[in-house]
């Protein structure tokens, strides 16, 4: 009943932080300089053309009424038309949402797979020559910025050895019935590599350092001592004593990289050609298309703050010491 | 902020103890606008270094950075609050009949909402271009074009700098280079070379990129360049501009002028949409009659001078409310055909809803050009297949256009063959004919653009109003310096808005033997009446700066 709730009150805050960022966007765009006029309105247009526009994006309004209409529409499930392709954000954005999470995801957990493990690993061999090339490798993997790595990785292995295609997410022409074929196809798979292994190699150093201070503290308490005494082997040891202890924070710091991870791909989707929400979002801000861009960070925005939901919540079924009683 | 104050409230200081108009009054700094040079490279170069040389005339010059969507909002819909800016013309196939950019550009009419931004107002140059819109013998038209061109050399409203050179490449392995078309003013990437290119192996797809994405499908709506490469192929037009940028017959069959203002056209017999109907005269008068609905505005002007359309058979008689030498390019060669039977009920469906025909998506663009529409995804992908039976099938089977917004890895795309046809390049141009230059398999072509490059005076605002000091700052620079340190040599010295890539109407004494130089233009300066004093550029004696601050 108590945990209801809690997961209750929740859901509210989440709703209110939701409100929050749909003002916060709304009013940002509305304030950067430039205007819809520029990229939408045919400077041939006669005046009464271009009025006859502005009224029809709603921006002859006074701000505080556009503001209210949004709000309107939103309720509704209504992301408004993007003024400049004349068509249903929604539509857009739900078309590009899945691209974009597909390489956020799967690069995520590639580098949180290698990151606790190879985190565990440089924890045990503290002292040793393994760590102390390992630990400069990771810091200067962490430093290399994502374009800069995107275009090594193309020049290597695309341009240079030919083992991966340069861009997009299917081969010129290959046509798929379902979305469902595309992903699930060799081709997809093959155009995904270098985007994924860029964002992933730019994102391991997180999990992989944290989860190394991690496991030097956990290795240090009384129940590992106990372990070794009992005369487990280390393998035992680290692995299904220590690291699943030192997993937690790991765990939380993952939901708020998904968020961390959207940047990333903002440059990624650009530099592999990929049709992402990333790209969309640039050049909707790019164009002063209020109604889109405001409608990508919404998704981004929604996206996040789902993954934080789901952490705090995971968190207790991880961790039987934290309850939501 | 502070500083900012401070400056305000001292020239405040400065201007009211100078109000007394003294013998002769100091011209207030001037500002440049360009386009930052991430986005726009050679227009800040040209910039920086015009500036360099104003202010060896003795002005202040301040170059002012902003990205286009600013630019418009201050230049183009603030016409009276700016002094200089750069600005580009760029080119299109209409563009290719010199109406569009010489009556436009500086016609009086044209000053308050139109092209003509700069504020331009000279009645013998009006008369000109209006006698060569009713002209329509070619050889009379010509004189007249040219006599304009040679006013404005004269006038210098704009500082033309160069007629930039655009450069495309394609792989010679895959196409046979004979059959690729080089378009007058256009390059490689036009309709003729996606006709005719000839496959030389197992290859038979234009696989071909764009940095922009594609923004609509809609024969009634001009959404963007990328977008007209698909229109121009799945829909037809009654002419089409040829490769030597002078329109020819395509949809219709032939045409006749009756009088001045009456033009007859038979249509094709052979033609079909793509779902299968034939195309029909009825088709044809009512794509104009959408095109002029209300419910395509950017189509609209180019039906305006139609008066009366009427069928007879094949025949499809237009008559026009006055001569028009233009209306082959301007409307026929632009019009796309549509099929009445999808878009009656779209328009009139249209005409109640607050929404125009630019919101209306087909399924499938069914049009009845040499290629038929086969699929779209979203920013990455258009894919069009040819159409088998129309008379003048494509030889290629498929022409497939990537979006690759990642201009270097388009360049590796070609090279690596991810792409056969390199149709769009922002970047340095030496790039890729450096490129082909090393790779034997490719073939770089560049070819003198349409378009142009120039800097804008505000003819509204002293001292841009005297011809003389604006022929001055248009000397202090020479042109071949320009294009040598801002195009890196693709390009070529401009000094007329109708450009040389259209032979025919090009006035080449425009820039044969044009003088230049910083000396040149101090001396045309103090010739005016202009004099330095203490480094400082003075009006003619007995002319207030009414502008500064």
């Amino acid at each position: 009943m108590k945990a209801i709730t809690v997961i209750g009150g929740r859901l509210l805050q989440t709703a209110f932080v939701l409100l929050a960022v749909i003002t916060i966007l709304f009013f940002m765009f509305r304030l950067m300089p430039g205007s819809p006029l520029a990229a939408y309105i045919d400077p041939n247009f006669t005046p009464e053309q271009q009025a006859e526009l502005m009224a029809r994006f709603g921006l002859d309004q006074p701000l505080w009424r556009q503001y209210f209409i949004y709000l309107g529409n939103l309720l509704q499930g209504d992301l408004g038309e993007s003024f400049f392709y004349r068509q249903p954000v929604a539509e857009r954005v739900l078309a590009l949402l899945p691209n974009t999470l597909i390489l956020t995801f799967s690069s995520l957990i590639l580098a949180y797979v290698f990151g606790v493990f190879a985190g565990a690993y440089l924890a045990w061999k503290r002292g040793s020559v393994v760590e102390q090339i390992g630990v400069p490798l990771v810091l200067t993997t962490r430093a290399m910025p994502e374009f800069w790595l995107g275009m090594l990785l193309l020049a290597v292995f695309s341009f240079g050895m030919g083992w991966f295609p340069a861009g997009g997410t299917r081969a010129p022409g290959a046509e798929y019935d379902t979305m469902w074929a595309l992903y699930t196809s060799a081709d997809f798979w093959w155009h995904m590599t270098l985007p994924v292994l860029t964002l992933a190699i730019y994102s391991q150093g997180l999990p992989l350092l944290l989860m190394r201070s991690n496991m030097m503290d956990v290795m240090r308490e009384d129940f590992v001592t106990m372990a070794r005494i009992k005369g487990l082997s280390t393998f035992t040891v680290v692995i299904r004593h220590a690291a699943r202890n030192a997993l937690l924070p790991v765990m939380t710091s993952f939901a708020i990289a998904v968020g961390y991870q959207i940047q990333g791909n903002v440059i990624v989707e650009t530099v592999f050609s990929w049709p992402g929400l990333g790209r969309e979002l640039v050049r909707a801000v790019q164009t002063a298309d209020y109604p889109l861009a405001q409608g990508a960070f919404l998704m981004i925005a929604l996206v996040v703050i789902l993954m934080n939901l789901v952490a705090d919540l995971l968190y207790a079924a991880l961790d039987p010491r934290v309850t939501h009683e | 902020m502070i500083l900012l104050l401070r400056t305000t409230v001292l020239s405040a200081i400065l201007s009211a103890t100078v109000l007394t108009p003294a013998v002769a009054e100091e011209i207030r700094t001037i500002n440049i606008v360009t386009r930052p040079q991430t986005s726009q490279p050679s227009e800040f170069q040209f910039t920086q270094l015009i500036a360099q040389e104003w202010r060896r005339l003795g002005l202040d010059v301040n170059v002012q950075v902003m990205p286009w969507e600013q630019m418009i909002q201050e230049i183009w819909f603030s016409r009276e609050d700016w002094d200089t800016t750069a600005w580009q013309m760029v080119g299109r196939p209409e563009r290719s009949d010199p109406d569009e950019i010489i009556f436009n550009l500086f016609h009086s009419t044209t000053a308050e909402q139109g092209f003509n931004f700069i504020g331009y107002n000279n009645p013998d140059y009006d008369a000109l271009v209006e006698q060569q819109r009713v002209t329509l013998d070619p050889d009379a038209r010509r004189d007249i074009v040219r006599a304009a061109q040679a006013l404005l050399v004269e006038d210098q409203p704009n500082m033309m700098l160069a007629h930039p050179q655009s450069t495309y490449a394609y792989n010679n392995t895959v196409w046979d280079a004979a059959t690729v078309v080089d378009q007058s003013g256009i390059g490689i990437r036009n309709t003729w070379s996606y006709l005719q290119m000839e496959p030389l192996g197992d290859i038979t797809d234009i696989i071909l990129n764009s940095s922009d994405n594609v923004t609509a499908i809609n024969p009634l709506y001009i959404s963007g360049g990328t977008d007209s490469w698909i229109t121009e192929l799945v829909y037809d037009r009654l002419m089409r501009i040829g490769p030597d940028g002078l329109p020819q017959a395509w949809a219709a069959e032939s045409y006749e002028w009756i009088d001045d203002t009456t033009i007859t056209v038979t249509l094709r017999d052979d033609m079909m949409w793509h779902d299968g109907m034939p195309v029909t005269p009825d088709d044809v008068v009512f794509s104009f009659e959408a095109a002029g609905s209300g419910e395509a505005p950017m189509y609209g002007p180019f039906v305006t001078g139609i008066a009366d359309m009427t069928i007879d058979g094949m025949d499809i008689t237009f008559t026009l409310t006055e001569p028009s030498a233009p209306f082959l390019t301007a409307s026929l060669a632009k019009i796309n055909l549509i099929p009445m039977h999808i878009w009656e009920p779209v328009i009139a469906e249209q005409l109640t809803l607050e929404t125009n025909a630019e919101s209306y998506r087909e399924d499938v663009p069914i049009g009845s050009g040499p290629y038929r529409f086969g699929s779209w995804t979203l920013n990455e992908e258009v894919v069009l297949e040819a159409n088998a039976k129309h008379w003048a099938a494509p030889n290629a089977d498929r022409w497939i256009l990537r979006i690759v917004p990642n201009v270097e890895a388009a360049l590796g795309m070609l090279r690596s063959g991810e792409i056969n046809f390199l149709s769009d390049f922002p970047g340095d141009p030496t790039v890729v004919v450096a490129a082909a230059d090393e790779n034997p398999d490719l073939t770089a072509v560049s070819t003198v653009d349409i378009g142009f490059r120039y800097v804008a005076f505000n003819h509204r605002r002293p001292p841009f109003n005297d011809p003389a000091f604006r022929r001055a700052l248009s000397a202090s620079v020479d042109r071949r310096l320009i294009v040598g340190a801002a195009f890196r040599g693709y390009a070529v010295p401009s000094n007329s808005v109708v450009s040389p890539a259209l032979a025919f109407w090009h006035n080449e004494t425009t820039i044969e033997g044009m003088e230049a130089g910083v000396e040149l233009a101090q001396q045309m300066l103090a010739d005016a009446g202009y004099a330095v004093v203490d480094g400082r550029l003075n009006y003619p004696d007995g002319i207030a700066e009414t502008l500064g601050e």
